[in-house]
């Protein structure tokens, strides 16, 4: 398998400023980063420090005031409204704190939505969407609906939704936050086996300590700003880490 | 290419046009958007049901309201011989008797254009039976010899059985109002002022806005049993020659003879007019229909907006995922028409079942759901359900995808 290019992802100099009243809040200050494919990147940080900015504008919801924001050499501020939604569906994954599964849909059919959006015929979809819960090891739950599933259990549906496309860039945001420590250790296990595809990336914003251990590099920020980088501070090899 | 494989690259173009991914797309977010809908049992069914009921409000009260200014018009719809009826200027509507000279007749008989005039008399009379019952009829007198004025349709024994003396042909359709016991009307004896007329056969005539049976006699016979007074004769039914226009015929006889004529069409409106201007039915009747309306806007409006608003963050993360706006709104407008389809074919068919089943009731003979109302009432369901839709889309239009990340 080829490699694209070393990084999936790159946001350079960016600004994000929010109006607030009368005021402007700013709360990114120049941010530059990039995100590796075939790595796990975990964005960490106290509350308010800007890192779901981050991630919203690193995959084109949200757009930056300024600097550049490139994704798979594309760049999205230069992107038209519905090119910009085409990509996110087709080439980035995600997944969200409390899952966002439709509850009236099931199992198959949450984990086929974003190719049953982007026109692949239904029942092609619900095939593909399943082989990728068999592989979550969901296949017993795929008639399910997402009430009938544990926290989890709808967290690795939410995973099985954002690989169903093969995405080249995965975005998480506190994936375990809503999860027991054992849930959060099994689906931290799906996206560190999804990140280790060297033609996708995975970002992970998290304040959640107990799964740092799963990261390939940590960004730490703090009130807007990048203040530690962990490509600096290598950490041991994954077998060793827990 | 050779031709043969233009062909097949064609027709495999055209083939794959129904099923490109563009459409694939959409169909497949309508199938989803449904699922949302159906899924929500108590939305989907509160705008179902919502929609049915206003629907059958809105289209049983219409039928019923036209039906009931049709009645204004049955009198004259019921003569379906004349083209042209000529009364006193004074008439507003065909119940109002004011009689005009037996010398109109002859006036009207020779105005250039008419190829015949008949008398027509109509008024109201009580009837005694000799069970002892008494009962109100409208006496209508037709002519002896043409019998222009009688209703075409005869229940029992033939037109022909008006022409004895002191006969008289029934309203098949209102004979209760005489003889509740059911008891048939034929051969039965009635007296009106001090007269006797037999029963000698039933007809079947339109429901008039009085509701009372109708009596139908020879001419001469009927004005010789009404009580006395200068003139008896309250209409001229007439036909125009050919290729003369009944519009034209009446202007002429108007102009000629100083009477109102009208058309039958004229006439029958002036009718319907009548009771639109001089009864409380229209005021009634529209804040019924009015209900309907208001019924299935505010239940199809807040129930799509309450559905919206509690599926916004599942709307946001399909956003989020890269569901386009447009899908957006083919799904909520899919919801939409879905309820509203289904709430329409509920209350239409409500409705039909309302005039089928009413038909056996006297009071609602000849209520029907006009293709007006029908028509009405969708368009009037379709406005509402999309403008609701719309309405509810707008907020998820707007939305800004990254909010699903904000907690």
């Amino acid at each position: 398998m080829t490699l694209i290019s070393p990084q999936a992802a790159l946001i350079d100099q960016v600004t994000k400023e929010f109006p607030s009243g009368n005021d402007v809040i700013q709360v990114l200050h120049g941010i530059s980063l990039g995100i590796d494919y075939g790595k796990m990147t975990m964005l960490v940080g106290p509350s308010g420090c800007g890192k779901t900015t981050v991630l919203s504008i690193l995959s084109g919801t949200l757009s930056a005031t300024s600097g550049t924001v490139t994704v798979m050499k594309k760049r999205l501020d230069r992107l038209k409204n519905d090119d910009l939604v085409r990509f996110r569906r087709r080439k980035i994954g995600f997944i969200f704190q409390q899952y966002n599964l439709i509850p009236t849909l099931n199992v198959a059919e949450n984990a086929a939505i974003p190719l049953i959006a982007d026109g692949v015929a239904w029942e092609d979809a619900l095939n593909q969407s399943g082989r990728m819960l068999d592989h979550l090891g969901l296949g017993p739950h795929k008639a399910k609906y997402p009430r009938q599933l544990s926290g989890g259990q709808q967290q690795r549906v939410a995973i099985a939704r954002a690989l169903s496309h093969n995405p080249a860039l995965v975005v998480c945001d506190e994936p375990t936050a809503a999860l027991d420590a054992a849930s959060g250790q099994a689906v931290m296990a799906l996206l560190e086996e999804a990140a280790d595809d060297p033609n996708r990336a995975v970002l992970v914003v998290t304040h959640d300590d107990r799964i740092f251990s799963f990261a390939d590099r940590i960004v730490r920020m703090e009130d807007g700003r990048v203040i530690d980088d962990g490509l600096t501070q290598p950490l041991p090899p994954k077998g060793l880490r827990r | 290419m050779n031709d043969e494989n233009e062909l097949k690259l064609r027709s495999s173009l055209m083939v794959s046009f129904g099923t490109q991914p563009r459409s694939r797309s959409i169909l497949g977010m309508v199938g989803i958007a449904l699922k949302m809908l159906m899924g929500d049992p108590v939305k989907y069914f509160g705008l179902v049901f919502g929609i049915g009921f206003s629907t059958l409000l809105m289209s049983q009260q219409a039928s019923i309201f036209v039906g009931l200014l049709t009645w204004g018009a049955n009198p004259v719809l019921d003569v379906r011989q004349a083209q042209v009826w000529v009364m006193d200027p004074r008439v507003k509507q065909p119940d109002q008797g004011q009689a005009i000279s037996d010398q109109s007749l002859y006036r009207v008989r020779s105005v250039d254009g008419v190829a015949w005039a008949v008398p027509y008399a109509r008024s109201a009379a009580t009837v005694k039976t000799m069970q002892g019952n008494i009962a109100a009829v409208t006496l209508v007198g037709v002519d002896n010899q043409s019998m222009v004025g009688l209703p075409e349709e005869n229940l029992a024994n033939s037109m022909s059985a008006i022409r004895g003396r002191n006969a008289a042909i029934l309203d098949g359709n209102t004979q209760h109002l005489i003889w509740a016991d059911g008891r048939d009307p034929i051969g039965q004896v009635v007296e009106i002022n001090d007269n006797r007329v037999v029963v000698t056969g039933l007809t079947s005539s339109l429901t008039n806005f009085s509701g009372l049976p109708t009596l139908y006699m020879k001419y001469s016979d009927a004005i010789a049993i009404t009580p006395p007074e200068r003139n008896k004769l309250s209409f001229v039914l007439v036909e125009p020659k050919p290729g003369v226009t009944p519009e034209d015929l009446a202007e002429r006889i108007s102009e000629v003879t100083g009477l109102k004529a009208l058309t039958r069409q004229q006439f029958a409106a002036a009718g319907t007019q009548f009771i639109i201007e001089n009864t409380g039915i229209p005021i009634s009747f529209g804040a019924a229909i009015g209900l309907g309306i208001l019924v299935a806007v505010v239940i199809t409006a807040l129930t799509l907006a309450m559905f919206v608003a509690e599926n916004l963050k599942n709307f946001g993360a399909l956003k989020a995922i890269g569901v386009t706006n447009r899908q957006i709104l083919v799904m909520v407008l899919s919801q939409a028409l879905l309820v509203g389809f289904i709430g329409y074919g509920i209350g239409i068919g409500g409705t039909a079942a309302f005039l089928y089943f009413g038909q056996a009731d006297p009071s609602l003979r000849g209520f029907k759901a006009l293709g007006e109302i029908v028509g009405g009432s969708a368009l009037l369901v379709m406005i509402i359900v999309l403008g609701s839709a719309y309405v509810s889309v707008r907020k998820v239009l707007k939305l800004d995808p990254a909010i699903v990340f904000r907690g």
